[in-house]
């Protein structure tokens, strides 16, 4: 018999998880109260969509605003850190430390600050997802293979070019990684600021029928989230695999692959 | 251009040097205080010549090339290329071929050929052109569209060396431009940069570790010593041109070779 391709069986796995999910809970095996049915949580889902989908561009907008923070702020600061000797012996030390800091500590401060609207959210998720962007650009700028630039320096490019022909295209790969995690983390923040104390987005409906035992609509809820994070993902990958072709060279090989530097304590924090 | 290739590089009107090194010295900054590293290196070298230089690990062989494509700076003594001095990276005088290919992986061969005369914003049609005559002379016709990471270490140099070409400079440095290679491919590479050369008629400095390269290659051989380097002897090498494979094998091949040895073993 013909092996079956890791991708059917994965379908596969998936689908037994959801007929899991509405058998669990039919049979009594886990109570309605932990684990509602997936057709009641669907139904929930249906029947509100409304209210999901007003909160869900709620959840939507503060994202967009803060993945702009995120991945604008931390491509120019990691530029700045990985390119300019001085910064970097000052601030990188500084920066991967504060990495591993649970940010959301500071929330609760944010929200003095800012409010309880989505500004408050937008700055602590932009923080949040800042770190591995800057961490990451910094890294690939850092670690591009000075081979090139002396190359490119011997066929006369003036700096600028040297910057835009060279330094540039050679840490998109690593930059992108970054942004693929920092776009994450923006979510993740995003969520976790609204479940706190809000008064709208998608964390905010989890916590709110939560405190009403509603679990059909907490489950929907977080469905939303997850297809949230999934499209997200799925979009990054494949900004990333289209740029497959350089991935692979183009950096020194004894410091590692810097998407390895930056995804442990991404790993770690999370 | 087959023509040029049974020419001898020795004709009158290519008698004049390309390259002038007078007294040069070079110290660096170490981490126990000044090093000297080169050593009142005087040096000339004849247009459309091919000049090997070698020596010990270590001997600036290297930083002296470093220091003829002006990415280097010595500490006092003159480098004239083509009758100017060189103080920084002029492309329209000097090429420079790597150990390592040093291609652009985001870039396909052709568009790395291109590269130098993108920089300078030459117009896209005569940029093609010019790529593609330089990939056909380095022998990859059709390999123009793969990425680097899609050739052999043999093809990468030769895309290099047609890089290092485009701009036809009448200097080409080549800094162990064969050394990662297997041997078999090292040897091919050697003949294929003879065939190039005679039909371009450029200069070339190319410093290597392998004495069997530096004879078969060279119209004439450096030997350094170790640091400090200074030019301990200057070997013309009168074997006849085009060279061939068969020449390794005779005895004035062998007494060349074992002359160089001679000379850098002393120095260990």
């Amino acid at each position: 018999m013909r092996r079956p391709a890791p991708s059917t069986v994965r379908w596969l796995i998936l689908a037994a998880l959801l007929v899991f999910w509405e058998l669990m809970p039919r049979t009594g095996i886990i109570p309605e109260l932990f684990l509602p049915t997936l057709s009641k949580t669907l139904a929930a889902l249906v029947k509100d969509w409304r209210e999901y989908a007003s909160e869900l561009s709620v959840t939507l907008y503060e994202v967009a605003i803060a993945m702009l923070i995120a991945c604008g702020g931390g491509i120019l600061c990691g530029a700045l850190v990985g390119g300019v000797t001085l910064l970097r012996n000052l601030l990188l030390p500084i920066f991967s430390s504060m990495y591993a800091i649970p940010i959301v500590i500071l929330y609760p401060i944010f929200t003095a600050w800012f409010g309880i609207g989505s500004e408050s959210k937008i700055i602590f998720a932009g923080v949040y997802g800042f770190f591995p962007v800057m961490l990451s650009t910094a890294a690939g700028i850092r670690t591009i293979d000075e081979q090139l630039l002396l190359a490119a320096r011997t066929m006369g490019a003036t700096v600028p070019q040297q910057i835009t022909r060279v330094i540039i295209p050679a840490s998109i790969p690593t930059v992108l990684t970054g942004l693929r995690l920092g776009g994450a983390l923006t979510i993740v923040g995003v969520v976790v600021s609204e479940m706190l104390t809000s008064a709208a987005g998608i964390g905010y409906l989890v916590t709110r029928y939560r405190t009403i035992l509603d679990s059909p609509h907490v489950f929907g809820a977080i469905i939303m989230i997850l297809l949230l994070s999934i499209a997200f993902d799925a979009f990054a990958r494949a900004i990333e695999r289209r740029t497959k072709v350089w991935q692979v060279a183009g950096r020194r090989q004894k410091d590692g692959d810097p998407a390895d530097v930056i995804a442990r304590p991404v790993q770690a924090a999370v | 251009m087959q023509h040029l290739a049974n020419v001898t590089p020795l004709r009158p009107e290519l008698a004049k040097p390309a390259i002038e090194i007078a007294a040069l010295n070079h110290i660096y900054d170490g981490r126990d205080g000044q090093v000297p590293a080169l050593e009142d290196i005087s040096l000339t070298v004849g247009a459309g010549k091919f000049t090997v230089i070698v020596g010990p690990s270590g001997c600036g062989k290297t930083s002296l090339l470093m220091m003829m494509a002006g990415l280097r700076h010595q500490t006092n003594g003159t480098i004239n290329i083509q009758g100017r001095p060189i103080d920084k990276p002029d492309p329209d005088r000097v090429g420079v071929v790597f150990q390592e290919a040093s291609l652009f992986p985001w870039l396909s061969a052709l568009d790395n050929i291109e590269f130098p005369m993108a920089l300078r914003n030459a117009p896209r049609e005569e940029r093609r052109k010019r790529a593609t005559d330089m990939l056909n002379l380095v022998g990859l016709q059709g390999f123009g569209a793969r990425y680097p990471h899609e050739l052999s270490g043999g093809m990468k140099q030769r895309v290099s060396i047609a890089r290092g070409l485009v701009q036809d400079p009448p200097v080409l440095l080549m800094d162990e431009p064969f050394a990662a290679l297997d041997e078999q491919t090292r040897m091919t590479m050697g003949h294929e940069l003879l065939r190039i050369w005679s039909q371009t008629a450029k200069t070339v400095v190319f410093v290597t570790h392998s004495l069997t390269e530096a004879v078969y290659l060279a119209d004439e051989v450096i030997v350094m010593s170790a640091r400090p380097g200074r030019i301990i002897d200057r070997i013309a090498i009168n074997l006849p041109r085009p060279r061939t494979y068969e020449m390794m094998a005779t005895d004035v091949f062998g007494r060349l070779r074992e002359r160089i040895w001679q000379q850098i073993r002393k120095e260990g």
